[in-house]
């Protein structure tokens, strides 16, 4: 119950702060949001994407360079 | 309860105003103010030392302020009980007498929620201008044609179709405004290799565009074909052809 009023004193309180909340929260949320959107789109499309099927080539590729 | 008592020294002995208070369902004659009339001793008709002398003030000068007009009857509404808003409170402010104590974090909770909407709008806002901004940026197949550079000016490489060099190849050279046969300006058939600067005033072209299907420069509207011929528009020229080998099948050197 103190986690409101810590949270409410140190960011809400003021408008200065709060504004700065806000924009800073902005980059977080877009930098969570961007790969948490990338991560299920890769989850959804598993196995298609050239990331998961390398590793099958690139055994081919060494043993080419060989 | 109301009443007013109006005060002037001297007669208030004699004046006294009040108003009663009634409920508004039994309203009553407002209280009436009973003029005294009061013998005031006439002065002295004759001027002597005495007399004058009962004239001058003396002691300290007092000033009195008087309350004129009318005394008005309120009604106040006893009758009117305070609604109970109890059911409409949380559990934990019901108590007056109980300090609050969640009123801080329910604070905290609604401004917690502004602040997401307020992080939604931004993140909204800023795709909104970025993606608008990029509408204006260079596509990728012209940045991919600038990245080739010769010299400082940007080079042209297009592979032309069977059809493409058949169509250029039956102009008739004659009609054309800087006359140069097709063969005369490629090393290979289906490679056309150009500087991708317009001869009118030196903008870049734009490939695959134009009503000629090779450049269209947007600057004053010149035409070339795909074999960078001037076809329509202001400039003078053909699109210049650099000087260029093919060491083999997949290298080409320019210069």
């Amino acid at each position: 119950m103190n986690l409101g009023r810590t949270i409410y004193n140190a960011l809400f309180r003021r408008t200065s702060t709060f504004v700065v909340t806000i924009v800073v929260g902005g980059f977080i949320f877009e930098r969570v949001f961007d790969e948490g959107m990338d991560n299920v789109w890769e989850n959804m499309n598993r196995g298609k994407l050239w990331n998961h099927i390398k590793h099958r080539y690139a055994e081919d590729a060494d043993e080419a360079d060989e | 309860m109301f009443s007013s008592k109006c005060i002037s020294p001297g007669f208030s002995r004699y004046l006294t105003a009040s108003t009663t208070h009634l409920a508004h369902y039994l309203k009553g004659a407002p209280a009436v103010v009973i003029p005294t009339v009061e013998t005031v001793p006439s002065p002295p008709e004759s001027f002597t030392n005495l007399s004058m002398s009962k004239l001058i003030p003396k002691g300290n000068l007092v000033a009195t302020t008087k309350h004129i007009g009318n005394t008005q009857v309120r009604f106040s509404h006893t009758d009117v009980s305070m609604p109970d808003f109890s059911s409409y409170r949380r559990q934990s402010s019901l108590d007056p007498n109980i300090p609050n104590s969640t009123e801080i974090n329910r604070r905290a909770f609604t401004y917690l929620m502004v602040a997401g909407m307020g992080i939604t709008g931004v993140h909204i806002g800023k795709n909104v201008v970025v993606d608008f901004l990029s509408t204006m940026s260079a596509s990728a197949d012209v940045l991919a044609l600038a990245k080739i550079e010769w010299r400082g000016k940007p080079l042209f490489v297009r592979r032309r179709s069977a059809d493409e060099v058949e169509d250029v190849r039956n102009v008739d050279t004659a009609s054309l405004r800087d006359p140069e046969d097709d063969q005369a300006r490629v090393v290979k058939d289906d490679w056309l290799v150009v500087i991708g600067v317009c001869t009118h005033l030196g903008c870049v072209p734009i490939a695959n565009a134009g009503e000629f299907g090779g450049y269209y420069c947007p600057c004053h509207g010149s035409h070339y074909d795909v074999s960078g011929r001037i076809r329509k528009g202001p400039a003078p020229l053909n699109l210049e052809v650099p000087e260029y080998t093919f060491l083999d099948e997949n290298t080409m050197v320019v210069g």
